[in-house]
């Protein structure tokens, strides 16, 4: 039950990714390189208002070797690049959100080579399956839409 | 010309040649451009047709891309002097009840001005609008500035994200719809359905065309972003050429290509028509039409048989083409319609009387037979937003009227005949909704017919000025034919980058930029413009 | 207000413009046009303006002057696509009653020149030939003499009058041509020198277009050496005059000039009487070093300085300039069928393919009535003189087709009102063709496809060329030489301080040789310590 963007919550998400794809026969060949960009938008006690929290990614033939949180722009060459607001990320990890439906409509915006997230639409579906209901999240600060706020007792 | 040499050959300076050009001069490469006219740009093209210092932009006029195309940044178009304006009213329908329909740059305007007409429908275009505008980022930035996925992975993947459940317009059905169809299950009020088929048509997208409705919810989400170049459309052709020259990069104007030297399987230059020949130590581009490819400037023995006899019969071009109507005017339209919204008098682009899509329906089956239908042109004027494109005291106007490239009674060479006649109808139909447009009111006016188009500019072939029909069996990875959809061509070193291929014609940037991709990709090029 | 800061700002992207901006880049300064139009070139401009394919030169027409023009060489125009073709008949005159022709060939064919004059007389055919010869050694002299300031180095054209005697008699005086003919006029040179009335017919056109009125006394060393140098030595640039001002621009733009366009020069900003920048459609572009004009004097002082920043004595003289009659001309524009087949070709067939063609005379009188009644302010009657360079360049036309543009030598557009004009426009060409067809049979209605008229009121309008006056202001000698545009101002600086003047008004005048703009640059360059442009193995 690890607090959300926490070390242990990235470690479980990609342990749920993880084992979400070993269930998959062709998963794509190659790495990429992701960072997810959450921006503060004042809804969110996660992401200091004004401020963003950057999160890089590694996938290798569909699994997630590995992440980490960053203080500034990567100087890696990226793959995919997806921005949006902190409580749409919030609520997508929340499950309240379809990541899909919230992509379509331009509250996250993705950069990188669409081609390839469209040829591979099982493997995204299963990634985002695994990253909105793969792990049983706790929220200190209140859950989505930001009510009660949970402790890791309850 | 003294230089015989370079790494890249572009033949075209239309502004997709001049884009990839620019791009791989920015990327170290000795570009040579090279273009058959004596004007750079190709449809950028503006010229003092009627009278000095009447600027007419003889074909593009409408640049609806800004703002996506990533090379408008990448090129720092703007830093090279090109300035857009966004016309507050971007266009407008005026009806024979003289009611007036206005699009607006600001979209709540919009809907307020067709709740007008019907409030329902007004609603509905506002979650079109809302939902369309959501993924016109998403499908524009992404899928039409990348080398195409083909209709089936498209509609695979559509499938799989279960689009059709998250979305209330976009549906992997729309490939099997008509414009008219989608209207139909959407909208009521047959006014507002004829302008928003008038602005799919303007785009390419005939309402009546199977298929065409899977691009409609993207049409409508860029509605209101009709650009005016400051100046003339011309300007950004010397934009992108300035580019390409400050980048060390030369575009050489009147270097008509005659052949595409190849040894083996491999381009390696090309021979102007004076005989002059051209090294291409890297790759030759071309962004001219698929026929002066392929069947002018190689011969079959090259291209092979079945290419060749492909080029020959399956490459498809528009149904339809347009004739202009450039005129230099003493006075500004008054609207009759005006009474009823008085911003029409400041649309940029008026249609003039199309009430209903059967109107329209009925205009195609009339134009693709080789007739000419009852003129109902739209109508714009650039000067009420571009200071600069006419005398003071005067205005630039532009009628376009939709008509075929080869008329029934004698082909395309009749319109040299019956030009000015058609353009007189032309006028007089503007009159019946601006009655002010009288004879005093016009300076001087010329026609610019079909034929013209392909005269003056002979890639876009029988005046297809899209460069190969908008239709679902020509597009993406289908466009112009499925051995060239993806900018490769079978001749090694040899690449396709205008308007034949993903995406299409217009003002997009798209055909130039996406054959970069592919270049770049076979040349391990650093892809120093992706941004991630 | 947004103000953009250059150190220097140059009026006009017209080749002298051009010019002037490339060389001020290069010498590290960083260089701002500001250009009226949609267009770079000014008068070298090249246009599709009566039908889509067929393209005709609105001003400029031939090049007389590319082997000597510094700026070809200095930014390898011909690598940036400069290229052009000389044809081997140059210039000719042909006949209605299919009289011989007379064609002028160029330099290095001077053998057939000589068969073609000699058709009428064999001496006239000799002292043509000679004559020209002679000239011709002069090319690097009066090279010289155009790429420096007026007055820099001994000149030819704008020495003292006792020079230019000494210069003639040596170089002439055993033909006769002593000193006392650089007092002659034109005409008079022409009339002394060769008897056959077609060849003095087509000589008095020729020294009219190229810029020598006929009847202008003092004038006789310039038709002697500038004029016989250039004449038939003239060069077709491949796809249009425009080809230039594109190359020339290419140059530009690859040096780092930024061009801006469609920006009309509201005014020129004096403070302290310095100029210091320009106005132009709502932007300040601001001058560290200097401002330079490719507009005419009148337009620069009286117009965009302003009279309350000038002496008395300069507003005096910039408004006592003259413009025309001198290179007033109309522009005929036709898309035809067949190139013209002329009657005169029975005798030499060349004339069917001569670069330039008069048509319409029938000999010196009649030529020199028509030169005088455009001078004096008439339509003259219908005839001119033609280009088919379509022959040459297969761009020009689309293919099989053919299209041809002239010059008529018509009134300064003041003359006529603008109703005047546009019925001019309406019906001259037609006369024309009436005429043309005595002249060559095969030129019925039925040959030709389409055609329009370009009048001097709309060479005023298109390119601000006031009255329609190809060079900005009239060539004689009060106006020519150090007097350019006049006295106090011929070394291209103004009486405002960093305000320079870089086009067709100053020395050497109007013509594609890019001089105004190369000689400012000279002077600019002497004024803040830049790089001289002169080329190793280039003596000016």
């Amino acid at each position: 039950m690890p607090d959300i963007y926490t070390g242990d919550w990235y470690e479980a998400v990609k342990d749920a990714i993880n084992a979400a794809v070993e269930g998959m026969t062709d998963t794509p060949e190659g790495a990429w390189t992701i960072c997810v960009e959450i921006v503060g938008d004042g809804a969110s006690p996660y992401t200091p208002d004004s401020g963003m929290r950057r999160f890089l990614i590694r996938i290798e033939q569909g699994r997630c070797l590995w992440y980490r949180e960053l203080e500034a722009d990567p100087d890696k060459k990226l793959d995919y690049r997806f921005t949006g607001d902190a409580s749409v990320f919030d609520g997508i990890a929340a499950g309240l959100d379809d990541p899909i439906e919230v992509v379509l409509h331009g509250a996250i915006k993705v950069r990188g080579d669409m081609r390839f997230l469209l040829r591979q639409a099982e493997l995204v579906n299963v990634l985002l399956g695994a990253y909105t209901s793969g792990v049983d999240t706790t929220w200190p600060q209140g859950r989505p839409p930001y009510g009660a706020v949970e402790t890791a007792a309850s | 010309m003294t230089r015989k040499s370079c790494d890249v050959v572009i033949i075209g300076a239309g502004h997709n040649g001049l884009t990839l050009g620019a791009y791989l001069a920015r990327s170290g490469l000795d570009v040579m451009v090279l273009e058959r006219r004596h004007e750079e740009g190709g449809g950028l093209c503006t010229e003092e047709v009627t009278l000095p210092g009447f600027l007419h932009n003889i074909h593009a006029n409408y640049h609806t891309f800004v703002g996506m195309a990533p090379p408008v940044t990448d090129l720092d178009v703007r830093g090279h002097g090109i300035e857009y304006v966004r016309p507050e009213v971007q266009m407008a329908s005026v009806f024979d009840d003289e009611t007036a329909l206005c699009i607006y740059e600001d979209i709540d305007r919009t809907v307020d001005a067709m709740a007008e007409f019907s409030a329902d429908d007004a609603a509905t275009f506002k979650r079109l609008y809302d939902e369309a505008h959501g993924f016109v980022d998403l499908l524009l930035g992404t899928l039409m500035y990348q080398p195409p996925l083909s209709v089936k992975e498209l509609t695979k993947a559509l499938s799989t994200f279960g689009v059709d459940k998250r979305s209330e317009f976009l549906s992997v059905k729309l490939r099997r719809e008509t414009i008219n169809q989608f209207l139909d299950q959407h909208f009521t009020n047959p006014k507002i359905k004829a302008h928003l088929a008038f602005h799919g048509a303007v785009c390419s997208y005939t309402n009546d065309v199977m298929g065409l409705a899977i691009g409609f919810p993207l049409l409508v989400g860029k509605i209101n972003n009709w650009h005016l170049c400051i100046g003339g459309s011309h300007r950004l052709a010397h934009a992108l050429w300035r580019d390409l020259a400050q980048h060390g990069g030369v575009m050489i104007s009147d270097a008509e290509v005659d052949r595409i030297l190849v040894d083996g399987n491999r381009a390696v230059g090309v021979r102007l028509s004076d005989g002059t020949e051209i090294e291409a130590r890297k790759l030759v581009a071309s962004t001219v039409s698929a026929e002066q490819t392929f069947l002018e400037f190689m011969d079959e023995s090259i291209v092979g048989a079945e290419l060749t006899h492909k080029v020959r019969t399956e490459v498809k071009h528009k149904d339809w083409s347009l004739f202009s109507v450039h005129l230099a005017m003493a006075a500004l339209p008054q609207y009759k319609a005006a009474a009823f919204n008085p911003d029409v008098d400041r649309a940029w682009v008026v249609n003039l009387g199309v009430d209903s899509t059967a109107k329209f329906d009925a205009d195609w089956k009339t134009i693709r037979a080789g007739g000419l239908a009852d003129p109902h042109p739209n109508a714009a004027v650039n000067s009420l937003y571009d200071p600069t494109d006419a005398p003071e005291g005067f205005y630039t106007g532009l009628l376009r009227q939709f008509a075929p490239y080869a008329l029934a009674d004698g082909g395309e060479g009749t319109w040299d005949g019956i030009g000015r006649a058609y353009g007189h109808r032309c006028i007089e139909a503007w009159r019946r909704y601006a009655p002010n447009i009288t004879d005093d009111a016009l300076v001087d006016w010329d026609v610019f017919t079909p034929y013209d188009i392909a005269r003056k500019l002979p890639n876009m072939v029988k005046g297809d000025w899209m460069m190969g029909e908008i239709s679902l069996a020509n597009m993406l990875d289908q466009r112009p034919l499925p051995e060239l959809g993806q900018y490769r061509t079978p001749i090694d070193g040899l690449y396709m980058a205008g308007s034949t291929q993903h995406p299409h014609g217009f003002i997009t940037f798209g055909p130039g930029y996406n054959a970069l991709q592919v270049i770049a990709d076979d040349l391990n090029i650093d892809k120093w413009w992706a941004q991630v | 207000m947004v103000t953009r800061t250059y150190d220097a700002v140059v009026i006009g992207a017209g080749h002298n413009g051009l010019c002037l901006a490339a060389y001020l880049q290069r010498a590290g300064l960083s260089t701002a046009i500001i250009e009226r139009r949609h267009e770079e070139g000014g008068g070298v401009n090249t246009e599709e303006p009566v039908m889509s394919g067929y393209r005709h030169n609105m001003h400029a027409q031939f090049m007389e002057f590319f082997d000597v023009m510094p700026m070809i060489q200095d930014f390898g125009l011909e690598d940036v696509g400069l290229r052009t073709v000389v044809p081997e008949a140059q210039a000719g005159i042909t006949f209605a009653d299919g009289r011989p022709p007379i064609i002028l060939h160029r330099p290095d064919l001077l053998d057939r020149t000589h068969a073609s004059i000699a058709r009428y007389s064999r001496a006239d055919a000799d002292m043509f030939v000679e004559v020209k010869k002679r000239a011709a050694m002069f090319e690097q002299i009066l090279a010289v003499g155009l790429y420096n300031p007026p007055g820099a180095t001994a000149q030819v054209a704008g020495g003292s009058l006792e020079m230019r005697m000494q210069v003639l008699e040596t170089a002439f005086g055993d033909l006769g041509i002593t000193g006392h003919f650089v007092l002659k006029t034109p005409k008079m040179v022409i009339d002394e020198l060769f008897e056959t009335p077609e060849l003095r017919a087509l000589m008095y056109r020729v020294s009219v277009e190229w810029g020598l009125p006929l009847d202008t006394a003092v004038t006789g060393s310039d038709f002697l050496t500038f004029l016989m140098w250039t004449t038939a030595n003239w060069k077709l640039v491949m796809g249009g005059t425009h080809s230039l001002a594109k190359a020339m621009t290419q140059a530009c733009y690859r040096e780092g000039v930024d061009l801006i366009e469609n920006a009309h020069v509201d005014r020129i900003i004096v403070e302290d009487g310095r100029a210091v920048g320009v106005m132009a459609r709502g932007t300040e572009y601001r001058a560290n070093k200097l401002v330079a004009s490719n507009a005419d004097v009148h337009q620069t002082l009286i117009g965009l300085v302003g009279e309350e920043h000038l002496s008395p004595l300069w507003a005096k003289r910039a408004k006592d300039y003259r413009f025309g009659p001198s290179h007033v001309l109309a522009t005929p524009m036709f898309c035809l069928y067949d190139a013209p087949e002329y009657k005169s070709a029975k005798w030499d067939p060349e004339i069917n393919r001569t670069f330039y063609t008069a048509v319409g005379y029938d000999g010196p009188d009649d030529m020199a009535r028509y030169i005088r009644d455009a001078y004096s302010g008439l339509l003259p009657k219908p005839a001119g003189g033609l280009w088919v360079n379509s022959l040459w360049d297969k761009s020009q036309a689309p293919p099989g087709r053919h299209s041809a543009t002239g010059w008529y030598f018509f009134p300064v557009a003041s003359e006529l009102s603008p109703e005047e004009w546009t019925e001019v426009r309406e019906d001259f060409n037609e006369r024309f063709i009436d005429v043309w067809a005595d002249f060559a049979p095969n030129m019925t209605r039925d040959n030709i496809i389409a055609h329009k008229l370009y009048t001097p009121d709309q060479m005023e309008r298109k390119n601000l060329m006031r009255e329609g006056d190809f060079s900005h202001g009239e060539f004689v000698p009060d106006q020519q030489g150090a007097n350019r545009p006049f006295p106090e101002a011929s070394n291209y600086l103004t009486e405002i301080d960093s305000l320079y003047l870089c086009g067709s008004s100053t020395y050497p005048g109007g013509g594609v040789h890019a001089a105004c703009g190369y000689n400012a640059y000279k002077k600019i360059a002497e004024d803040f310590g830049l790089p001289s442009p002169i080329a190793p193995g280039r003596s000016y």
